[in-house]
């Protein structure tokens, strides 16, 4: 790309979470005139797809300023999130930062699983002139918001809650566990490598936290009051939750809600999410089957934080690594957020808006 | 040419090496009946010689394959009248009666030339010996054919972006809905009169081959080339998209 092109305020490089969304999208690209395609045929295809950008996208701040970037589509397989394709899909989201480079893009957000370039500090992209993010401080940020308005909603005060984080060890995890020690009853973790919760552990103890932990979420879900979800996986099974629990299901793919089949008087919403107050487009406009949600503007943490900084004009490497983000940036992001119209999203999950007022998820 | 004895593990292998190897034979004929026919057509001599020497290169590729399917004692198959491989020549000489070169250029060296790299490179690999060096050499030889063909497209692509992008998707069209129905799992307008019984797809597990795999690293490699070549990628997902499947 030449020096007379101009540049884009950020790129988005994301993936789609499922089959469902992805079928949506493609079936919306064809157009009308073309038969819609199963879902096994796109399957076919999709993966193989190298990276590419699928729209513009221009954001409105509060204070009336337009930002403009791109979202580079990764076509990771949502079926092939795990260690076996680690390589491939590392392969992919590099592609997609060198074309966020071509396009001239001064910042870029690798959104959910795409992250694991850069909290393994595989690549820093030094060698291009853009700046990186994870974008997991303002995720991190609207998960413990959220979480707090919840409790606050259902009358119970944030202190005297248990509450269990599923995906302790991840980034988003320990961002979580730092901001609630100390601000809970009890903190009960969970994650899938007993060697890395065994050292959360006894960190924790040293700094007198009361806490619990283990690899059977059957024996930890009927302790907890308030259960956060950051994991990626697909096989996590809520059983026996408390009357009354508050679920924020903040993890790729975000399908908890889908194992219930009846939620009853508890609170289950997908976490981590955000609402841009005076609006986005999309060019092509692709927003009838891409990033469609029960309310208008919604979008994922990870995405808005790379916005926010364009809004605020800052050009840093911001999310990175693992372990790295401390309860001064969830202020610090959450806050310019705020300043900008970026706020939490209200509670909602695939079945449709939560209603507040009872914290049921009837509509 | 004296027969080797090549270790073929079943009938069913045999018969599904016959079948690759007679699309191979195949699809390198068509790739040089092309050619020459746009030599006879255009009048600018340097692209009358560059279609030459195309057609030239793709009769080496055929000779080559029917030498060693020969060595081998296959039992191939030529037909140009194929369902789908005589559609294909069909598209081609549209463009060629036109003397439109560049037209001729995205279809035998950007679209045909990414399915022959890439399922030649899937082939080579999975055989192995001779056979498979044959397939990898011939792929590596396409290889520089596009690499080429695609300075040349880039030049083409600057002089008039919109014009040549539009030019492009109608050539698309064209000529990828028959490479894509060819290539579906099941053939969506029948048999392709090459393979000598049943579609060959349903069997290339006998060689450690799968039809879907070999598909996607085709239009992988394919939507890579537009890249190289500058179409814009929210246009190129737009348009793989559109494909029957």
């Amino acid at each position: 790309m030449d020096s007379k092109t101009p540049s884009l305020d950020f790129a988005i490089v994301g993936h789609s979470e499922d089959w469902k969304s992805i079928q949506k999208f493609i079936n919306g690209i064809r157009t009308a005139e073309l038969e819609p395609l199963p879902v096994d045929k796109i399957k076919e295809v999709f993966g193989f797809i190298p990276p590419r950008e699928i729209f513009r996208i221009t954001l409105r701040s509060k204070t009336g300023k337009e930002v403009t970037g791109v979202y580079i589509e990764s076509f990771i397989d949502p079926d092939k999130l795990g260690v076996t394709y680690l390589r491939t899909n590392i392969n992919k989201v590099k592609k997609a930062v060198i074309l966020a480079a071509k396009l001239n893009a001064k910042r870029v957000a690798l959104g959910g699983f795409t992250s694991i370039l850069l909290e393994g500090n595989i690549d820093s992209f030094e060698e291009y002139d853009l700046k990186v993010t994870t974008g997991n401080t303002l995720t991190a940020a609207f998960i413990v918001k959220s979480v707090e308005k919840a409790v606050a909603e259902s009358g119970q005060d944030l202190n005297s809650v248990k509450l269990l984080v599923i995906g302790a060890t991840g980034d988003i995890g320990m961002a979580c566990i730092q901001y609630f020690k100390g601000k809970v009853k009890k903190l009960i973790l969970n994650a899938r490598n007993k060697a890395k919760l065994e050292n959360a552990e006894k960190e924790l103890i040293e700094q007198g936290v009361n806490i619990a932990l283990g690899n059977s979420l059957e024996d930890l879900i009927p302790e907890a009051d308030v259960i956060i979800s950051v994991a990626s996986s697909n096989n996590i099974e809520i059983k026996n939750v408390r009357e009354g629990v508050i679920i924020c299901d903040a993890g790729y793919p975000k399908n908890l809600d889908l194992k219930f089949s009846d939620l009853k008087e508890n609170l289950l919403f997908h976490g981590g999410m955000g609402k841009v107050s005076h609006g986005y487009w999309f060019r092509p406009d692709y927003s009838n089957f891409f990033y469609t949600y029960p309310d208008q503007f919604l979008a994922h943490g990870c995405v808005l934080e790379v916005i926010v900084l364009a809004f605020e004009n800052v050009f840093e490497n911001y999310s990175t690594g693992k372990g790295n983000i401390t309860n001064k940036g969830i202020e610090e992001i959450y806050c310019w957020s705020l300043k900008h119209g970026v706020i939490l999203a209200p509670f909602y999950n695939s079945r449709g808006l939560c209603n507040q007022g009872n914290n049921s998820n009837k509509k | 040419m004296e027969e080797v004895s090549y270790d073929f593990n079943n009938v069913e292998t045999f018969n599904v090496v016959s079948d690759v190897f007679s699309q191979a034979i195949t699809g390198e004929l068509i790739g040089m009946s092309n050619f020459a026919s746009l030599s006879g057509t255009i009048e600018d001599p340097y692209e009358k010689m560059e279609a030459v020497e195309h057609a030239d290169s793709e009769r080496h590729h055929a000779e080559g394959f029917l030498a060693c399917s020969k060595k081998m004692g296959l039992n191939t198959k030529v037909n140009l009248n194929g369902e789908y491989w005589k559609s294909v020549r069909e598209v081609f000489l549209k463009y060629a009666e036109k003397n439109d070169f560049i037209s001729c250029l995205i279809i035998q060296e950007v679209m045909l030339e990414s399915f022959a790299v890439s399922m030649y490179t899937d082939v080579g690999n999975a055989l192995g010996g001779f056979p498979g060096e044959l397939f990898l050499a011939i792929a590596d030889e396409e290889k520089e054919h596009m690499e080429h063909s695609t300075e040349i497209l880039q030049e083409e692509l600057q002089k008039d972006p919109e014009g040549f992008i539009s030019k492009f998707e109608t050539i698309h069209f064209d000529c990828m809905t028959i490479l894509s129905q060819f290539s579906a799992t099941q053939d969506l307008r029948g048999h392709c009169g090459v393979c000598n019984g049943e579609c060959m797809k349903n069997s290339l597990h006998h060689i450690g081959l799968d039809s879907v795999i070999m598909r996607g690293n085709a239009l992988n490699l394919y939507a890579e080339a537009l890249d190289k070549i500058g179409i814009p990628g929210d246009k190129s997902m737009v348009w793989i998209a559109k494909l029957p499947a």
